[in-house]
């Protein structure tokens, strides 16, 4: 390293202050809190033997997996079209539409759970109104629908950011030369707009991911008993049972539950700009 | 034979003329380049024979066939852009087979043929790179061996040496040229440049205000242009404001009587310009023809292989004077008085 790249350190020293008095010394205590008795006397590996010896946990853990991965695939799949068609627009009428992604990112996770039993609920908005043609009721609330409805709801915007601006980023030329060499849409779209477009959509997926894997209030409020997630079973040990080792323990494995999926995906093609690679 | 006919194409936005209408050939095998300023329609007219801009009137035929409302993808046309427009994330190989593989040829031939064009373009060493990987110039040899290889019916180039420094440019010229002659390619290519245009083009089309000013050869344009604006826009000139004082003769500012060429007839007493071209005018009396003027010298630069004096004419226009230097050119000292001459038919006249 450069005596003058060196130099630039001294900006991130607040944040790097932050982050450990916040962040890591936290994390290290819940850490060591996994691997000490529950009297915090002597080192003891009794909190994971515990943990993994408990059904509730390996069924938790898999409702957190297939919950979050459910709702990056549906933020996936509503979200990639809606940042193609929105890099397809002129610029204002683009900056107006943005608005639309942005209202429900701006507005709390918690407010926004509400509203959606309301618009979920046995007799709420949509059951009201398929009754009125003699339909329903759809069971949406209280169950994996609502849970994935409303974190979809949370995750989308997180994931159109990085697509659209990874599309934005694509010299129109390309797509141009493309088209005079004789090249049709779906070509194109295969060849070119998608290949070059996969950084995004893996940091896309990966932001909504983890950011899933960790999700609380949806679950907690949308779900039902079965649609627990690792976050709420955290939250059932420290205030419920007041078992602060489990619940440790169980934050230990979420996170590295969280690094894996990072790694794995940083791996993909397309995906090493997550760690700081260039791709292209 | 004629690969691409513009009939009456014209291109509007709103109320400003991008392109006015005009009317084009070009016919197999030519060079063919839209010289003129900045804004002066040449994307415009290139883009109406690539697809990408539609015409608000008239007709583009290719080989034959009235194409003004087929797509781009179908018109089977070749293109070179300024910045290249390689896939990033295609090795050089893979683009070069890019438009092969939209052909549905088979993976051998494309092989072949890809290694066949890397050869032609002195690249063979490449094909497993990507193109961040090349510098400028050899990407733009791959951008050109890419529609090389699937040999279009003509090749579209817009400015596509802007990007390189100036003695890449010149060679980068010779390679594009080599390989238009050699291959026979058909080539519409625009730049702004008139020494690029000079060196390349079997044709110009100069382009001035959304129309074309003036279509022709080099020379053409060089020693005969139709306008002041053509003979200002192509070379150095010096074009002197005069009015006709009878058959063959017009009055300059300063009343001085010189002797012209002209093509149309012209009516005594009408304003014109008259072209002398530095490189025809002396610093010394060559011709008794009363083709002579007297002048002020103001100052003299040597730039290598001329010497380019700056006159002042008795009444205040300036004029350009440019010699061969041979190193033992008495080198006259500004203030110093002298006669300049140029053959008889050398001052052209053209419309004010
Ligand atoms: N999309 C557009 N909307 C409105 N006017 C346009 C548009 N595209 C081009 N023009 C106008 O048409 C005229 C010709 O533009 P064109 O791009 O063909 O010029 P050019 O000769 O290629 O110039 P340059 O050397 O700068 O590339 C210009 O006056 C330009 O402002
Ligand atoms: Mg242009």
């Amino acid at each position: 390293m450069t005596q003058r790249r060196f130099k630039t350190a001294y900006f991130v020293i607040p944040a790097v202050v932050f982050m450990i008095a916040v962040y890591a010394l936290p994390l290290a205590g819940v850490a060591l809190q996994s691997v000490t008795d529950a009297d915090g006397g002597s080192w003891s590996l009794a909190g994971y033997r515990d943990i993994f010896s408990s059904t509730l946990f390996y069924k938790v853990a898999w409702s957190t997996f297939t919950i979050s991965l459910l709702s990056t695939t549906v933020s996936l799949s509503l979200a990639f079209p809606l940042a193609y068609f929105l890099s397809k627009q002129r610029p204002k009428v683009r900056a107006v539409l943005m608005i639309f992604v942005l209202v429900p990112f701006w507005t709390s996770v918690l407010v926004k759970a509400f509203a959606f039993t309301i618009l979920l609920g046995q007799s709420g908005i949509i059951n009201d109104a398929l009754a009125f043609f003699g339909l329903g009721p759809l069971p949406l609330l209280f169950n994996k629908a609502g849970v994935i409805v409303g974190m979809s709801h949370f995750l989308i915007p997180f994931m159109v950011f990085p697509i659209l601006t990874s599309l934005m980023a694509q010299p129109p030329e390309l797509r141009r030369a493309a088209s005079i060499m004789g090249a049709g849409r779906l070509r194109i779209f295969f060849r070119i707009t998608l290949p070059l477009c996969l950084p995004g959509i893996m940091t896309g997926t990966l932001l909504v991911l983890i950011l899933s894997l960790g999700f609380f209030v949806v679950p907690a409020l949308l779900g039902g008993r079965q649609d627990m997630m690792l976050s709420n079973l955290v939250d059932f040990y420290t205030r419920e049972t007041l078992n602060w080792q489990a619940a440790s323990t169980l934050a230990v494995i979420l996170f590295s539950f969280a690094m894996i999926v990072a790694y794995t995906l940083a791996r993909v093609p397309g995906g090493s700009s997550l760690l700081g690679g260039q791709d292209r | 034979m004629v690969k691409v006919q513009l009939n009456d194409v014209e291109k509007r936005y709103g109320p400003t003329v991008a392109l006015a209408p005009t009317n084009l050939s070009v016919t197999e095998g030519e060079f063919l380049t839209l010289l003129g300023p900045s804004g002066s329609g040449k994307t415009t007219l290139l883009n109406i024979v690539s697809g990408m801009t539609e015409p608000t009137g008239g007709e583009v035929w290719i080989d034959g066939v009235d194409v003004t409302n087929v797509p781009s993808a179908k018109r089977g046309l070749g293109m070179v852009f300024q910045s290249y427009a390689l896939m990033p994330h295609m090795t050089i190989f893979q683009n070069i087979a890019f438009p092969l593989q939209i052909r549905g040829l088979p993976r051998e031939e494309i092989r072949r043929k890809v290694e066949d064009v890397l050869e032609l373009v002195q690249l063979p060493h490449v094909a497993g790179r990507k193109p961040k990987e090349l510098s400028g110039g050899q990407q733009q040899r791959i951008a050109l061996a890419r529609c090389i290889v699937y040999d279009p019916s003509i090749i579209l180039m817009d400015e596509p040496l802007g990007a390189l420094d100036k003695k890449l440019r010149e060679q980068m010229q010779l390679e594009i040229k080599r390989l238009q002659v050699q291959l026979g390619i058909t080539m519409l290519y625009v730049t702004h440049d008139q020494e690029e245009a000079m060196t390349m083009s079997d044709r110009i089309i100069l382009m001035n205000n959304g129309s074309a000013e003036q279509i022709g050869t080099p020379n053409e344009l060089y020693f005969q242009p139709n306008s002041s604006f053509v003979a200002d826009f192509i070379g150095q000139s010096n074009l002197l404001d005069a009015t006709v004082a009878g058959e063959d003769r017009v009055r300059l500012v300063n009343g001085e009587i010189i002797t012209v060429r002209h093509d149309a007839p012209l009516s005594h007493g009408q304003s014109v310009k008259v072209l002398l071209r530095p490189e025809v005018l002396h610093l010394r009396e060559i011709d008794a023809g009363g083709n002579r003027l007297d002048a002020t010298i103001r100052g003299s630069v040597i730039s290598g292989s001329t010497v380019k004096h700056f006159l002042e004419l008795d009444g205040g226009t300036s004029v350009l004077v440019e010699e061969l230097s041979n190193g033992t050119n008495a080198a006259p000292a500004p203030g110093d008085r002298v006669t300049i001459s140029w053959s008889v038919g050398q001052a052209r006249v053209l419309p004010a």
